[in-house]
């Protein structure tokens, strides 16, 4: 196989390669209302090769929309249209990161758009089963169930006090606090596959500590921010991680390796402002006990190996689920060796009142009936952003029924994304674009993945690329704008009944909107993949290797 | 490909038309369907594919390369096998 030099021979929009047919003849081109093209090459058999990659192929009986909508295969995009809407105004306009109020969203969206329906609406119905039951949502669902109980097996296991015991250990002071922070909520976003997740701990435990012995707030924040942003986009176990391989026919183990250079080509830089800007920016004058400090614990760094187990696993090539498997063995092996939880820290079931069972150490008695512990939390926990995909699903398979998703893509094919390069730029502009807006990640990026697929299918570009354009804007501005919800859990806990501001003053509480320019790894993540799709760096073609995992998912 | 190898692959800067060699089994999707020419677009690289089948196109395919042209990027080949289909 020979790999040239980059070149702009195959542009055929701005520059016609001299071998090209007069435009009478072009190949088929779809047009922009999705008809049957036109027109064609005059021979069938002839040698002369065609130009344009072939990119009139979505008419046929293949492709005809099963559903027909009152105002045309537009309408179909009405569901999904109307939840992103709904989204940007809970998300963006009112701060309200409820993924809970996003499946409200969906509900209606979706009823609404039935209304649009023309004929019997059973045929509309249907197609709400056909996209809850694709492969694409079952595998999300699936490694989200698993990433929850190893996540929150990690924190019961007293991760977070080992991070901080390292803090300690390594004498960081006020200058460097930022950058420390930065790393080490990073080594904790990747362990436990939840940037939100990691700002909460971080903000909580981390982040007062810090601002005690005198780092910026605004600065340290973004850091902590910052380090999310790298855990979100690098775990395993990350659902943003998870959503980008899966919906890209990559395996996720394969991805984690692939995107390992883009992560490392922002991380750095960002390492590196941090320790510049927290030399620069002042921190602030509060007296305080740093108590917090206490709470340090050495043995919670052993959870390093079971975030290790898992990584070095899933890179192996083994099933996501086996990987998480084996990493949540360790850690409950470890929890319970190293006295860091109890058995009913990782599963209880708790009585109303002592019996034969409650002797077991998962058996507990108290004043309600349930079940608990890091296992239970951590699935449950996820259950509204499964719910959340199932519709989301069902509503693009809606609008792929009804000719929308088809209008769109030929818009995107035929008038922006042209050539690689721009089909690469128009996927980072895309992802850039929907996650500015819809501020709940995961969700927005559950909506623009099948559009991520078909273009960088229709330039055989490979599944790990795929996947890592789709990822680092979902990671990266999820994280940075004051309406992200990565910013909005972290000033909840400054701002929330018994939160920082109450505890220590108004000094503790950062406005979001001042962090906008500090989250450095978010930015530079932007800037690599706009810098990647533009220079070809990374670039890898289906051709070149194919997933391993996928097939076996 | 070993896990080192996958931390390492595409640490490059890649061209965007991909070159391949008479001989060369690629598996590919099948990116159009034009004038009765099934082709598959790789970055601007163009590929025919002869002998495929009717609905190959968003399809994964294997085709072996036949002829090759440098200068143009373009190339012909014949379909093999279908593998797959498109990941959405």
């Amino acid at each position: 196989m020979i790999d040239p030099q980059d070149d702009d021979s195959a542009d055929r929009v701005d520059d016609e390669p001299p071998d090209e047919p007069p435009d009478d003849v072009q190949p088929d081109r779809v047009p922009p209302d999705g008809a049957p093209p036109s027109g064609g090459r005059e021979s069938a058999g002839d040698p002369v090769l065609v130009a344009d990659g072939g990119f009139g192929d979505e008419s046929g009986a293949t492709n005809e929309p099963r559903i027909s909508f009152y105002g045309g295969k537009w309408a179909s995009t009405i569901p999904l249209a109307f939840f992103i809407v709904w989204a940007i105004f809970q998300s963006g306009v009112l701060g309200i990161g409820d993924t809970n109020g996003l499946v409200i969203g969906a509900l209606v969206g979706t009823i609404l758009g039935m209304f649009f329906a023309r004929g019997d609406w059973k045929t509309y119905a249907d197609t709400i089963f056909e996209g809850m039951t694709q492969r694409v949502a079952a595998t999300a669902i699936v490694a989200w169930l698993w990433a929850g109980m190893f996540a929150d097996t990690l924190q019961v296991g007293g991760f977070v006090e080992g991070l901080i015991f390292a803090a300690n250990a390594l004498n960081v002071g006020a200058a460097t606090f930022p950058a420390a922070a930065f790393v080490l909520c990073g080594l904790l976003a990747t362990g436990i596959g939840t940037g939100y997740g990691a700002t909460i701990a971080f903000v909580t435990l981390f982040f007062p500590a810090g601002v005690l012995i005198g780092a910026n707030p605004v600065l340290l924040f973004a850091a902590i921010l910052s380090g999310a942003v790298f855990g979100d986009n690098l775990a395993p176990v990350s659902d943003t991680t998870i959503v980008s391989a899966v919906t890209q026919d990559a395996d996720i183990g394969g991805v984690v390796a692939s995107r390992f250079k883009y992560a490392i080509a922002a991380a750095i830089p960002a390492f590196a402002a941090y320790l510049i800007a927290g030399s620069i920016m002042s921190g602030v004058s509060l007296e305080g006990a740093v108590a917090l400090r206490e709470s340090a614990n050495a043995l919670g760094l052993v959870h390093l190996v079971s975030m290790g187990t898992v990584i070095l696993t899933a890179v192996a090539g083994r099933h996501i689920v086996e990987a998480i498997s084996w990493g949540l063995v360790v850690a409950v092996a470890f929890n319970l060796a190293f006295g860091l939880s109890s058995v009913s820290d990782v599963l209880v079931f708790t009585v109303p009142e002592a019996g034969t069972f409650s002797s077991l150490p998962f058996v507990a008695v108290g004043e309600t009936a349930g079940v608990g512990g890091s296992l239970y939390t951590g699935a449950t926990g996820f259950f509204p952003l499964i719910v959340l995909t199932l519709l989301i699903v069902a509503m693009a398979q809606i609008m792929i029924r009804g000719g929308g998703f088809a209008a769109i893509q030929e818009f995107l094919l035929n008038s922006v994304a042209t050539n690689v390069r721009r089909a690469e730029l128009t996927m980072v502009l895309g992802t850039a674009t929907i996650n500015g807006m819809i501020t709940i990640n995961t969700a927005a990026e559950i909506a623009i993945a099948p559009y991520i697929a078909r273009i960088g299918e229709k330039f055989n570009i490979n599944g790990y690329r795929r996947a890592n354009i789709l990822d680092a804007n979902t990671s990266a501005l999820g994280y940075i704008f004051p309406w992200a919800g990565g910013v909005l859990v972290g000033y909840q806990v400054m701002v929330g009944p018994g939160g920082l501001g109450e505890q220590y003053g108004a000094e503790m509480v950062v406005n979001p909107i001042e962090v906008v320019p500090y989250v450095f790894h978010g930015w530079f993540l932007v800037i690599v993949f706009l810098l990647a799709a533009i220079t070809g760096f990374g670039r890898e073609y289906i051709p070149d290797r194919i997933s391993e995992e996928v097939s076996r998912a | 490909m070993s896990r080192f190898e996958k931390f390492l692959a595409g640490w490059s800067f890649r061209g965007s038309t991909p070159d391949y060699e008479p001989g060369d089994v690629l598996e590919v999707m099948v990116t159009g369907d034009a004038g009765g020419e099934t082709v598959a677009r790789i970055g601007d690289s163009t590929l025919r594919i002869e002998d495929a089948p009717d609905d190959a196109v968003n399809t994964r395919i294997r085709v072996a390369v036949e002829t090759w042209d440098e200068t143009a990027h373009r190339g012909t080949g014949i379909y093999r096998e279908t593998v797959g289909g498109s990941a959405f």
